[in-house]
């Protein structure tokens, strides 16, 4: 089979991948060779459904052994398959990047012959762009869940970012649904990893020679919407990944159709304002100082879809509120909807030079339209529905926009949940 | 009102901010020679590039001020604005006032609009990291083409030699006429003045062949997007990009 032909299946079956990114790491250069890697990555291009393309993001092969009923590549799927050589992916990546279209290499794979042959072939690939083509850009590879150790070790000392997919937010689902997968064989080479990458962490604090043990961390992915598992269950899943295994991310992919089983569940439309809302809340884990028992609980299991978690938090929290611009500490301005970790650092640095106004924080960037309800600004109030939670909460519902085909699917368009994707990127919720 | 005119140089600015500085006849804008009008009712001071005055004014920016300020004003230089030399003097003069803790006075006009102007040449530099492309027009030499809106190849350069370390490149800057050159050891910035088509060889045309079938493959159709691709990669640099040409 020709390269372009190979090259086509094997990157259509890489695109649901959501994991792009190429930041984290800042591997430099070395002595007659090429690349590097920069902290807070580079956009090459942006693809015909406006997604960033950072990485030559692609599977080793789509053969796959296992049978998972969520997967477009399960074994019983007919649809055409390829698989490259360690070489073919070496060269495509090494002249991609000399012509500065990519960050680096994302590389995954189904599982062909068996976990170990898989993770053997991926380890080749990272060690030929190492070692033959002197390449120090960014590589991220794919764990194979079930793979020998030794090898998943070896290919961490080559790698940027090591992930393992954890698929399904529980136990249960995994039965159901990839029943030859088994929890432990994930959980395994993620603390492996863990384990890993700080033991290399102290090593190189002693001995800077030390080799560097996938230096921008893990992460990991896991569909929302195949099973019937809570956003309260998915979120407490991220929160103990962040906790106990120090995760760098955690991506959540709306569950796109791909097949019937009897067990998955029948939807017209993949939940993209759901997994939405996930990465809002993530956000919220990650850079705001919440937990998730303070978002969610058994009596409410899962997020408003038509208010952002910040809101829905502020709003079931109202007593706390309105603080004062001009006093609150750091921690408790990061809590008011439409103060963003950027807004609420310069609303520290400004009022040490002079009392902010409330003209002053629409320059600093605030947003206003959701902020005035939850602030006093040199002790006045300005929300103009009062201090009355009900009326602010349905100022700050998202009217949906229906889809003109079917009135009752509430669903964001496309372009509004990539373009809120944004502003959670620049994190100003 | 009291305008006046440099000569386009980062000297030729600093050295009109020196002249306002110790001058009873403060300017009321700077503008340099390209965008300069003359009419007959202001009163307009050619200013003589010079460089130890420029290098006292260099020098206080970074000791009075700090290494961010410095930053913020050659980067609205280069944003090449007609308004960008007027914003960094009254930048600078209040500035010279407040020393270090300028950046934070985030509630002021001035502050802001040197803000705003030098985050989009930032903006744009780092963009442009991304999508420079280069070709292999002949044995060992790559060659890119581009059309900033902000005059960034000088910008763009420091990070192409560290990362294309083992090959040789030029960044053309086709607006401009002018190109960063790398030869595997130092990069230097040189008028360029090329307009011939490149035709490819077997090995270049194969992997941009390769790289529109990626580029074609990765997007989820059923997704398509225009706007929003088109909103971080404006089509005005489509012209130089594989993907898109
Ligand atoms: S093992 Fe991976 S590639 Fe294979 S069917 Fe399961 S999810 Fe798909």
């Amino acid at each position: 089979m020709e390269i372009k032909d190979k090259l086509k299946i094997l990157a259509d079956a890489a695109k649901y991948d959501v994991s792009c990114s190429s930041s984290g790491s800042s591997r430099k250069n070395k002595a007659d060779g090429i690349g590097n890697a920069a902290i807070s990555g580079i956009c090459h291009s942006w693809s015909d459904d406006g997604r960033c393309i950072s990485l030559l993001k692609i599977l080793l092969t789509n053969y796959c052994i296992y049978n998972c009923a969520y997967c477009i590549n399960r074994a019983s799927n007919d649809l055409p398959r390829a698989a490259f050589t360690p070489n073919e992916v070496a060269e495509l990546t090494i002249n991609f990047y000399r012509r500065n279209y990519i960050e680096g290499l994302f590389l995954s794979s189904a599982i062909m012959i068996n976990p170990d042959h898989t993770m053997e072939q991926l380890l080749n690939t990272v060690k030929i762009l190492r070692t033959e083509h002197n390449f120090n850009g960014y590589i991220h590879v794919k764990a194979i869940p079930g793979a020998d150790s030794r090898l998943i070790h070896e290919t961490g000392l080559y790698v940027d970012r090591m992930s393992v997919n954890i698929e399904l937010p529980s136990n249960g689902g995994l039965k159901l649904l990839a029943p030859q997968k088994k929890k432990e064989e994930i959980i395994k080479p993620m603390s492996l990893i863990t384990k890993q990458h700080q033991q290399s962490k102290e090593e190189r604090r002693a001995f800077k020679s030390s080799p560097a043990f996938a230096p921008a961390g893990q992460s990991t992915q896991l569909i929302v919407g195949a099973t019937q598992d809570h956003d309260f269950q998915i979120l407490k899943l991220s929160e103990g990944l962040y906790n106990r295994f120090q995760l760098k991310r955690v991506y959540y992919s709306a569950y796109v159709p791909v097949g019937v089983h009897p067990n998955l569940p029948v939807l017209a439309n993949p939940p993209t304002l759901r997994e939405h809302r996930l990465y809002q809340a993530d956000w919220l884990l990650r850079f705001y100082g919440f937990s998730a028992d303070e978002l969610l609980n058994e009596r409410q299991p899962n997020f408003d879809v038509q208010l952002d978690p910040k809101c829905d938090w502020a709003l079931n929290n109202f007593s706390l509120f309105p603080i004062e611009i001009n006093k609150a500490e750091y921690h408790m301005l990061l809590r008011v909807p439409g103060i963003g970790v950027q807004s609420a650092r310069r609303i520290i640095a400004a009022r040490r030079l002079a009392p902010i106004s409330y003209d002053g924080l629409k320059k600093i960037g605030v947003v206003l339209k959701r902020a005035k309800y939850f602030i006093t600004c040199q002790g006045k109030y300005y929300s103009e529905v009062g201090l009355k939670d009900h009326l602010i909460r349905e100022s700050l519902t998202v009217k949906p926009i229906l889809s003109p085909s079917n009135q009752n699917e509430k669903q964001l368009s496309f372009f509004d949940v990539y373009k809120l994707k944004e502003s959670i990127i620049t994190g100003e919720l | 009102m009291i305008i006046f005119v440099f000569d386009n140089t980062f000297e030729g600015l600093l050295t009109a901010v020196y002249e306002a500085y110790y001058t009873n006849a403060r300017p009321d804008r700077i503008v340099t020679e390209v965008y300069h009008q003359p009419n007959l009712v202001d009163a307009v001071k050619f200013i003589e590039t010079d460089e130890v005055k420029s290098n006292k004014v260099y020098d206080a920016i970074v000791k009075k001020v700090s290494k961010e300020a410095l930053r913020h004003v050659y980067h609205a230089f280069l944003s090449e604005t007609v308004d960008a030399p007027t914003i960094i003097y009254r930048y600078l003069t209040i500035a010279f006032k407040m020393g270090q803790q300028v950046d934070h006075l985030l509630t002021n006009k001035h502050i802001l609009e040197i803000h705003k102007i030098s985050k989009k040449v930032t903006r744009e530099k780092h963009r442009m990291l991304g999508l420079v492309r280069f070709q292999l027009i002949k044995e060992d030499l790559y060659y890119a083409s581009i059309e900033p809106d902000h005059h960034i190849v000088g910008l763009l350069a420091p990070h192409f030699a560290k990362r294309m370390a083992d090959q040789n490149w030029i960044i053309h800057d086709k607006k401009r006429d002018t190109a960063a050159i790398f030869d595997k050891s130092q990069w230097f910035i040189a008028p360029l003045q090329y307009k011939n088509e490149i035709t490819n060889n077997n090995e270049e045309a194969l992997y941009q062949e390769l790289w529109k079938t990626y580029f074609k493959n990765i997007a989820i159709k059923e997704r398509k997007n225009s706007k929003l691709q088109r909103s971080f990669m404006p089509t005005r640099y489509w012209k130089h990009l594989t993907e898109k040409s």
